[in-house]
C-alpha cells in the first residue's frame, strides 16, 4: 500500500492505495469523481482526459505514483460559482454534445491548450482534438466548439 | 407548415450542461453501498467443450469473495430464439463467451484474480463463416437446432446451422426473370464490424434481501430485461425493478438483452449485494453484440427500356453463436434488399446461420446498409450493361405513390418523395465538373438512393406520462432512452407544441425506472419522434381534455364548446368567459373549498398502426412507415498510397417534417462519418481459430478527427407523413445506410475498379490499383505484340 497525496481541483487529498493502479482507477473508483471516463483503459480514446501540472493526460495510462504532489484538474474543477467554463460553454452553444461521454475529456484537453495559449492556431487545435475519439458527432461540430472556445478564452484573456 | 411555434427550433439541449460539466451519471459512475465488482473469464477457445474449471487459487486471492461458474445453470433465455445462457455451461461456443466470473471487493481484485483461474478445454472445429457452418459435414454448434423455443414465425432447419430461413415471394418470384431483356448478378459482403460506442456496456444487479431484483444498465431496453430477469428467477414481473441511467452512446448494440442476464447471474451468488461489471474494452468487442456479417448474392433484372421487374436475394448470415439478437436482421436485410425501388418480382431469402463468432446484433439501420450496398452497386452494374445512365435508371424505377413493396404495401405520397431527395444530392454532386485526374490523384463521383422501414414487433409500444403542475409547468415522462441523439429536446418541442406552452416550462424524464416510467418496449429502429411523438401527443390531447371537463364544471357549459390555448380553457362563443390552467391543475378549488374536477395528468401510447408479422409468403404491413433519402460523394484517390480522400458528402432524406435543425444535422454528419468508418477502416478480424484480432480502439480503427469531413451537403425533404408527430418520420439509422454503396460506386467512377465488399483500406486500394497497371500493361503489351 502507498500514501499519495496531491490537490485536486483546490482541495489537497491523500489516498492510501495499491500499487500499480491508474490516476483514473484513483479518481474514480476510490474518490469517486466520475467525470473522467474510461473509454479504452488505454490510451487510445481520451474520455479519461485529466489536467496534472497544466498538462492534459490520459488518466487510465498514468500511474498514481506519479501524481504525488501534484496539482490536478478534473471536469468537476471547472464551473465556478455556478456558472460554465467558456470551454463548456462554447461546447454547450456548438452542439458539440450528443451523447456526451467523450466531452469531459475534450473539454479538458482544450482547457490544458487555451487556459495557457488562448492564440493556439487551428494547427494546435487538430493536434488537442486528434487525441480524442467521438463516435457521435462526426467532429463537425466539436470543431467548431473549439474554434468557439478559443474566441471565448482570447476575449476573456483580453479583458 | 409554418404554423409552429417550437416545432422547427434549435432549442437548448436538456441534458447539455450535466454532459460538459461531468455531473452526467452513466453505469460506470453508480456507486452503491456494500457493491461488489464482477470481472468475466473469456475463453481461449471460440469453440470447444469444457472439461473442468479450477476456481481454488482465484478464492484465495486478495479481495475475492467468490468464483462463479456456469455449471449446473438451467437458464435459457431469448426473446425471439431461447439460445442463450448467461455463462458457459459445458461447451463454449465463441471467444466472448462468459466461462467463468470473479467477485470481489474492488474491480482491480476481480481482474487479478480471474488469471488464476484454470479451465481445460476440448477443442471443437471452429466456423467463422456461414458457408463453412453449412457445409454437410459441419458439426452442429447447438445440437438441438429447431427443439430450442423460437418465434412460431420462425423456420430453424434441425440438423444444421441454419437458425432460420426466411423467405419472401412477390409476384411470381424467380419465374419473372423472363420477362428481363437484362440480367445482372454479384455477391456482396459487409463484413463483421462493433458500433463500438465510446462508453462501453454494464450493468449493476442486485438480489435484495426482500426477494425483489433491482438492476441498472447502459441499455435501451429495460422493460424486456424486467421480463427476461422476472421469466429467468421466477419473479413477479413488478419485482424486477430495472434503471437506465444516461447512456454514452447506443448504435444499436444497447438494445435487446444483451449482459444483463449474465451479470443477474453472477449476482445471484451473492444475494443482498449489488454487483457491478463493466466491459473492458475488448470485452465490449467480443462480450456484447458485434455487427453484420452479411454476404449477399443478388440478381436484378430489367427489361431493355430500363424497368425494372425481378430481384432474386439471398442473404447468407454469419449470425454468430447465439441467433436470437441476428435473426430479424436476416430478415429485415431480406426484405429491404429491393432499396427504394419497384421490382414486380421478388424472391427475397435470409439464412441466419450458427457460427463461432460473438453473436451479431442491432447496428444503426439494421439490415438496410448491408442489403442496400448490394442493391446501389448492382443498379450500377445494371445500367452499365444497359448503356444507360445509373441515375436515369434509379429515376425511372423508384417507389412512389401507387408502388407496391416487396412485403406487398401500398405506398401513399405521405409515405415520402425518393425522387425529390435523389434531386438535391444529384445537383450537389454532379452539377459542376468533375476534376480531372492529375499526377496525384484520381478523381471520382458516386450516388446511392435508399429507403428503411422500421422493422420493429408488432407490439412495439411507446408510452407517455404527463402531469400538469400547479403552475402550469409540465413534468413529462417517458422510457425513451437518450442516447446522444436528443430524444429529450425532441419530447420537449413536441409537447410544447402539443400543450401550446413554451419548452421552458417543460421538465423531461432524465433516468428511466421502471417502476415509474411508463411503458416502452425499446428505442430502437429510428421510430422514437415517430411513435413517441405520437404518444406525446395523444397525451397532450388527453391532459387538455381532462382540463376542458374539470372547465366545463366550472364555468358550467358543455365541453365541446370549451378551447384551450395553454394558458386558459375559455367559451369560444366569448373567450371573456375563462380559467387558467393553474387554476385547474388540481381539479378547481371553489373559493369555499369544494374541489371539482380531476388532477391534470394522462397517460396514452402509440404503436405503429397495423404493423404485422409475416405471412406464409413473407410478407405483410411491416413497413408501414417509409423514409427515403439518397446519399453521393466526390472523392479523390491517391494513386500511390491507396487512400480515399471523401472531398465532399451529399446526403438528403424526405423526413416529413424538420423538428430541430441543429440536432438533424448532428444525426446526419455523425451517421454518415460512422458509416465511412465501416466502407473505409473497420471490420473485426476473427483468425481461423474465431479469434479476434483486433479488439482495441488502436487497432479496429474508428473514424478520428482527422479524418472529419470537410465538406457536406445536408438537405430535407418535408413531405408530411400521416402517423408521426406534425408530420415527422424518423432519421436516426438512415446517415448510414447509402455511405458505403456511394463511396464504391464514386471509385469505379474514378478508376474502373469493382469493389464488391468493404471495408476499401488504402491497401486494398493500392493492390487493386496496382493489379489493374499490371494488367493494362499486359495488354498494352499484347497490342504490340499483335
Ligand atoms: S480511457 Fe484513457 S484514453 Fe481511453
Ligand atoms: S458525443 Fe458521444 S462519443 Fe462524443
Amino acid at each position: 500500500m502507498k500514501t499519495i497525496t496531491f490537490t485536486i481541483n483546490g482541495v489537497e487529498r491523500t489516498v492510501i492505495v495499491e500499487e500499480g493502479l491508474m490516476l483514473l482507477d484513483v479518481l474514480r473508483d476510490v474518490l469517486h469523481l466520475t467525470g473522467a471516463k474510461r473509454g479504452c483503459d488505454n490510451g487510445t480514446c481520451g474520455a479519461c482526459t485529466v489536467v496534472v501540472n497544466g498538462k492534459a493526460v490520459k488518466s487510465c495510462t498514468y500511474p498514481i505514483e506519479k501524481a504525488a504532489g501534484a496539482e490536478i484538474v478534473t471536469i468537476e474543477g471547472l464551473a465556478e460559482d455556478g456558472s460554465l467554463h467558456p470551454i463548456q460553454e462554447a461546447m454547450v452553444e456548438a452542439w458539440a454534445v450528443q451523447c456526451g461521454f467523450c466531452t469531459p475529456g475534450i473539454v479538458m484537453d482544450l482547457y490544458a491548450l487555451l487556459e495557457f495559449d488562448p492564440d493556439a492556431d487551428d494547427a494546435a487545435l487538430e493536434r488537442t482534438l486528434n487525441r480524442h475519439l467521438c463516435r457521435c458527432t462526426g467532429y463537425e461540430a466539436i470543431e467548431e466548439a473549439a474554434k468557439l472556445a478559443r474566441e471565448k478564452m482570447k476575449k476573456a484573456s483580453g479583458e | 407548415m409554418g404554423d409552429f411555434r417550437y416545432i422547427g427550433r434549435d432549442i437548448p439541449r436538456p441534458d447539455a450542461v450535466d454532459k460538459v460539466t461531468g455531473l452526467s451519471r452513466y453505469i460506470d459512475d453508480l456507486y452503491l453501498p456494500g457493491m461488489l465488482y464482477a470481472a468475466v473469464l473469456r475463453p481461449e477457445y471460440a469453440h470447444a467443450r469444457i472439461l473442468g474449471i479450477e476456481t481454488a487459487a482465484a478464492e484465495a486471492m486478495p479481495g475475492v469473495v467468490k468464483v462463479v461458474t456456469g455449471e449446473g445453470c438451467t437458464i435459457h433465455y431469448g426473446d425471439n430464439i431461447k439460445d442463450l445462457t448467461p455463462m458457459a455451461v459445458d461447451r463454449v461456443r465463441h471467444i466472448g463467451e462468459p466461462v467463468a466470473a470473479v467477485i470481489a471487493d474492488t474491480p482491480w481484485h476481480a481482474r487479478a484474480a480471474l488469471e488464476k483461474i484454470e479451465v481445460a478445454y476440448e477443442p471443437l472445429p471452429v466456423y467463422v463463416d456461414a458457408r463453412e457452418a453449412m457445409k454437410e459435414d459441419a458439426i452442429l454448434i447447438h445440437e438441438d437446432n429447431g427443439e430450442i423455443w423460437h418465434l412460431p414465425t420462425l423456420h430453424p432447419i434441425p440438423g444444421t446451422n441454419v437458425a432460420n430461413y426466411y423467405r419472401l415471394v412477390k409476384g411470381k418470384g424467380e419465374a419473372g426473370f423472363e420477362e428481363a431483356d437484362v440480367v445482372v448478378e454479384g455477391e456482396f459482403n459487409f463484413p463483421f464490424g462493433s458500433a463500438a460506442a465510446i462508453e462501453p456496456h454494464g450493468a449493476i444487479v442486485w438480489f435484495k434481501t426482500d426477494g425483489t431484483l433491482e438492476v441498472w444498465s447502459s441499455s435501451i431496453c429495460p422493460f424486456i430485461i424486467r421480463e427476461d430477469l422476472a421469466h429467468a428467477y421466477g419473479l413477479p414481473v413488478s419485482h424486477v425493478r430495472v434503471h437506465i441511467p444516461e447512456l454514452g452512446g447506443c448504435f444499436g448494440y444497447k438494445s435487446d438483452i444483451t449482459v444483463e442476464q449474465t451479470v443477474a447471474y453472477i449476482a445471484s451468488f451473492v444475494p443482498g449485494h449489488p454487483v457491478k461489471w463493466v466491459a473492458t474494452r475488448r470485452e465490449d468487442f467480443i462480450g456484447t453484440l458485434i455487427a453484420h456479417g452479411i454476404r449477399i448474392r443478388m440478381k436484378m433484372g430489367a427489361t431493355k427500356e430500363g424497368k425494372l421487374v425481378a430481384l432474386k436475394t439471398t442473404v447468407l448470415h454469419s449470425t454468430g453463436a447465439y441467433a436470437d439478437t441476428g435473426v430479424n436482421i436476416t430478415i429485415g436485410a431480406a426484405h429491404n434488399s429491393t432499396g427504394p425501388y419497384e421490382f414486380p418480382h421478388c424472391d427475397l431469402e435470409g439464412y441466419t446461420v450458427y457460427t463461432n463468432t460473438p453473436p451479431v446484433g442491432a447496428y444503426r439501420a439494421y439490415g438496410h446498409p448491408e442489403a442496400q450496398l448490394a442493391t446501389e452497386r448492382m443498379i450500377e452494374l445494371l445500367a452499365r450493361k444497359l448503356g444507360i445512365s445509373s441515375l436515369e435508371l434509379r429515376r425511372k424505377n423508384y417507389l412512389r405513390e401507387g408502388s407496391i413493396t416487396a412485403l406487398g404495401e401500398r405506398l401513399w405520397k405521405h409515405n415520402g418523395d425518393a425522387e425529390a431527395a435523389a434531386r438535391i444530392v444529384e445537383e450537389a454532386i454532379f452539377g459542376h465538373e468533375k476534376p480531372k485526374e492529375d499526377e496525384r490523384y484520381y478523381y471520382g463521383r458516386g450516388f446511392a438512393a435508399l429507403m428503411k422501414s422500421p422493422k420493429g414487433a408488432p407490439f412495439s409500444t411507446k408510452g407517455c406520462y404527463m402531469k400538469m403542475n400547479i403552475d402550469g409547468s409540465v413534468s413529462v415522462n417517458m422510457a425513451g432512452a437518450e442516447v446522444g441523439q436528443g430524444l429529450r429536446t425532441i419530447v420537449q418541442q413536441i409537447a410544447a407544441e402539443a400543450l401550446k406552452i413554451p419548452p421552458e416550462r417543460i421538465r423531461v424524464y432524465t433516468e428511466i425506472d421502471t417502476q415509474f416510467s411508463p411503458y416502452e418496449w425499446q428505442t430502437i429502429g429510428s421510430m422514437f419522434t415517430l411513435q413517441g411523438g405520437r404518444a406525446i401527443v395523444r397525451t397532450a390531447e388527453r391532459l387538455i381534455r381532462k382540463l376542458k371537463e374539470t372547465a366545463a364544471q366550472v364555468l358550467r357549459c358543455d365541453i365541446d364548446l370549451l378551447d384551450y390555448d395553454g394558458e386558459y380553457v375559455f367559451l369560444r362563443s366569448d373567450p371573456s368567459v375563462r380559467v387558467e390552467v393553474t387554476r385547474l391543475a388540481r381539479g378547481y378549488i371553489h373559493p369555499d373549498g369544494i374541489t371539482v374536477g380531476e388532477v391534470a395528468q394522462a397517460v396514452a401510447d402509440a404503436r405503429l398502426p397495423r404493423y404485422s408479422n409475416p405471412d406464409e409468403h413473407g410478407q405483410g404491413t411491416m413497413g408501414v412507415t417509409y423514409t427515403f433519402g439518397a446519399q453521393g460523394c466526390e472523392i479523390r484517390i491517391d494513386k500511390k498510397t491507396g487512400e480515399i480522400i471523401v472531398d465532399h458528402f451529399a446526403s438528403a432524406f424526405d423526413v416529413g417534417r424538420v423538428i430541430h435543425p441543429k440536432q438533424i444535422r448532428g444525426q446526419v454528419v455523425g451517421g454518415v462519418t460512422m458509416a465511412l468508418g465501416a466502407a473505409l477502416s473497420e471490420e473485426l478480424k476473427f483468425d481461423e481459430e474465431g479469434r479476434l484480432l483486433n479488439p482495441q480502439f488502436y487497432q479496429y480503427h474508428i473514424p478520428t478527427y482527422k479524418e472529419r469531413l470537410r465538406k457536406q451537403t445536408i438537405a430535407f425533404v418535408e413531405t408530411p407523413g400521416e402517423i408521426g408527430p406534425f408530420g415527422a418520420r424518423g432519421l436516426g439509422e438512415h446517415p448510414v445506410i447509402g455511405v458505403a454503396p456511394a463511396i464504391l460506386n464514386a471509385i469505379y467512377d474514378a478508376t474502373g475498379i469493382d469493389f464488391y465488399d468493404i471495408p476499401v483500406t488504402p491497401k486494398r486500394m493500392k493492390a487493386a490499383l496496382e493489379a489493374k497497371r499490371k494488367r493494362e500493361g499486359e495488354d498494352a503489351a499484347k497490342e504490340v505484340e499483335a
